[in-house]
């Protein structure tokens, strides 16, 4: 069948521009099978990487129709197919009633032909054509030092004996090719310099749960600092998405947190604090309570001024809007979901995660407390905290009284800016 | 379709808090269209996906309990966001494959939600969002039958939200690049889809909490691109985007150094607007990025 490939094509620094070629070929041909004779029989100059021809050297991985995959795995019927129910869907599903409305298409003179779109792949940048410099995502990898280490451990007279359940534990990250797709489609690595990559932490989560790693402790805590680690990760899910090994690094990444979030208690970092919280306040009052959350999580109880500071704009705005969550309602299942959540705790602590060494628990640093208990106590107690959030109200609440009677805002009127 | 649609009605946190007008809005646009929804009133929080961080079993439990209390109203789970129906949705695709693979996990959950008294999940009802609700079971022609007030000129901009496109393995309802439903949905009330770069990407509201800056530059990036592509406004299925793009809208400007001042527009109130129901009524005054250009586009 004929078919109309679009190509992508860019000389580093240059704008790119679309170049199109038009094939004959066997709809069970490879999109790998089809950028061979375009280069063989029409284009000398395009570029491209490829190697094994098997998805197992993940050396051609590329954006075809709009997302990343390896050329050698994805068929020309495979990937016209998805267009066509993404076309199909368009059509079946408007109706058509009004007059016609602006219906992109991809070229509305496009020729009749079925059609294949080939790009690089995204966050790196642009060598020649379809091939990228991965040189940060090596760079990454490396950073997150992907051996088994060695060093505090007497090397056996023979090799290093591992149990199939050991070993089991090794097989989905194990599969990664690194081939860039996780990386290129990540949304986090496009936002931040400092993100390691769903490839980095997938492998570096699996050198964590292996038996015959000893770094394990150092490990974790590199991945839980700043955001160069797991907590970088936005959990887009296109990491899973688009994995042509079904490694899966966004449930590897999570696995990694709950390794993390076992040996960190709340004071620890915001990130930690967040997830402990979420869970803290659903014990609570079964769903969020916002402001509690943005105070606690935030303003880590009024310990981190700053952070309570930095909540401040956020809350007159919404206050202006009408928007500000005034009370809260706690749902009539708060005491079901409050003992399920603490019965599944308590089976988790008497049997933890699923990595070969126990490993000590961090006590847990807080209980909950329905609110229709709560007593008065000192220290950071359920108790100070409600009533430090209601303190705040009170607060949020004289700051607008006073910027509206002032028409200034409250830096301005002391005179601060 | 079918005579009248009922479904067990999951509201979400952000919904009953910082997005009170989703709350109003679905239920504005629910019973315009005759759509009759059972509130689940002892649900609760879905964890949006953090719970998993913790423990897949934490998960996978309160999400069986939620999914379980529409099973016990012989009713499918409707939820207005992309978060809550990624995450409970994924449960009920992760733990209907286990029925097969893994009984003994699934026991073990029920053993958990029996010990405290709570019902059985058994895997006998469905997860959806608003938004299929409308598409696939109300349909879009029906929908059509019941504009009174064209949207027409209205340039709109989807914003899916990651976990509706792509928390789900088997059961996903769109291309998770290059999703339709909502643009289908625009079309049947005359308003025109634009299409952009980052519609199916991610708003960074999972990082706002503490990386603050990267979170906003991600958000920042998305309004830019759908102002580029010449929308009125942002269209949203996802409260938790909705909370970094509109909420968050001056901060992201800030980080950024751009003025954007896109409105962000939560599903059902588009839809409402075109059945002619009154702006105040889906609390479009309850957004921080005003909502005024939009109305003044429609006559208003």
């Amino acid at each position: 069948m004929q078919v109309l490939f679009k190509v992508i094509r860019q000389n580093s620094n240059k704008s790119p521009w679309v170049q199109t070629y038009t094939i004959d070929v066997n709809p069970s041909s490879t999109i790998l099978d089809c950028l061979n004779r375009i280069k063989w029989e029409q284009d000398g100059s395009l570029a491209f990487r490829k190697n094994c021809r098997n998805t197992i050297c993940g050396s051609c991985s590329m954006r075809i129709n709009g997302r990343s995959a390896l050329a050698c795995k994805e068929n020309v019927a495979q990937e016209l197919a998805r267009l066509a129910a993404i076309t199909e869907q368009r059509a079946e599903q408007t109706p058509g009633n009004f007059p016609a409305v602006e219906v992109p298409q991809p070229e509305p003179q496009s020729l009749p032909l079925p059609e294949i779109t080939v790009a690089p792949m995204g966050n790196m940048p642009v060598l020649k054509d379809l091939v990228v410099d991965m040189a940060k995502f090596w760079g990454n990898l490396q950073a997150v030092e992907p051996y088994i280490s060695t060093a505090a451990r007497a090397i056996p007279e023979r090799e290093f004996l591992q149990t199939p359940v050991e070993r089991a534990k090794l097989d989905q990250t194990g599969n990664c090719i690194l081939c860039g797709a996780c990386y290129s489609e990540c949304n986090a690595v496009e936002v931040s310099s400092e993100f390691v990559g769903p490839h980095a932490l997938a492998k570096a989560y699996r050198t964590v749960v292996d038996s015959r790693d000893d770094a394990t402790e150092s490990r974790l805590e590199k991945s839980n600092q700043g955001i160069a680690g797991v907590w970088g990760c936005t959990r887009c899910f296109n990491c899973n998405t688009v994995c042509p090994m079904e490694v899966a690094p966004l449930d590897q990444i999570n696995r990694m947190k709950g390794e993390i979030l076992e040996r960190q208690t709340e004071t620890a970092s915001r990130s930690v604090r967040h997830r402990k919280v979420m869970i803290d306040l659903v014990k609570q009052g079964g769903w969020i309570d916002e402001r509690r959350f943005g105070l606690r999580v935030v303003g880590n109880n009024f310990r981190d001024l700053r952070g309570v500071l930095s909540l401040i704009p956020l809350g007159l705005r919404m206050l202006q809007r009408g928007k500000f969550p005034e009370t809260f309602e706690p749902s009539p299942g708060t005491q079901e979901v409050r003992s399920l959540i603490e019965s599944v705790q308590l089976l988790e602590s008497a049997s933890p995660s699923s990595m070969t060494e126990t490993v000590s628990k961090s006590p847990t640093s807080f209980k909950a407390e329905p609110y229709d208990q709560l007593q008065p106590k000192f220290g950071w107690t359920p108790y100070a905290e409600l009533t430090n959030g209601r303190f705040a109200m009170i607060g949020f609440v004289a700051l607008l009284i006073q910027e509206l009677l002032t028409r200034q805002d409250f830096f301005t009127w002391l005179g601060l800016w | 379709m079918s005579a009248s649609l009922t479904y067990a009605y999951f509201p979400g946190c952000v919904a009953q808090g910082a997005c009170r007008e989703l709350h109003l809005s679905t239920h504005e646009l629910t019973q315009a269209l005759g759509i009759k929804l059972v509130e689940l009133k002892k649900a609760s929080c879905c964890g949006s996906g953090t719970f998993k961080e913790d423990s897949w079993l934490l998960e996978d439990t309160v999400n069986a309990r939620n999914i379980a209390l529409a099973e016990q109203l012989n009713l499918p789970l409707l939820t207005h966001c992309s978060t809550c129906q990624g995450v409970i949705g994924r449960v009920d695709e992760r733990l209907k494959e286990f029925h097969n693979s893994n009984p003994a996990y699934v026991q073990q959950v029920n053993h958990l939600l029996e010990q405290q008294g709570c019902s059985p999940y058994q895997g006998s009802t469905e997860v959806k969002h608003l938004l299929w609700a409308l598409v696939s079971d109300y349909g879009l022609a029906e929908i059509q039958k019941r504009v009174t007030h064209k949207l027409s000129g209205l340039r709109c901009a989807s914003f899916y939200g990651c976990y509706l496109l792509r928390a789900q393995k088997m059961l996903a309802f769109d291309d998770p690049y290059q999703p339709e439903s909502m643009e289908n949905l625009f079309r049947a009330i005359a308003a025109t889809p634009v299409y952009y770069g980052g519609r199916a990407q991610c708003c960074g509201w999972p990082l706002s909490s503490y990386a603050t800056t990267e979170s906003f530059k991600m958000a920042g990036a998305r309004i830019k691109d759908a102002i580029a592509a010449g929308a009125d406004c942002l269209v949203t299925p996802c409260p938790l985007c909705h909370l970094n793009l509109d909420s968050r809208q001056p901060e992201v400007e800030k980080v950024i150094g751009e003025k954007l001042g896109l409105p962000v527009l939560h599903l059902p109130q588009l839809v409402a607007l075109a059945l002619g129901i009154s702006p105040k009524k889906l609390g479009l005054d309850l957004h921080v990025v005003s909502t005024h250009p939009v109305l003044e586009k429609l006559g208003l």
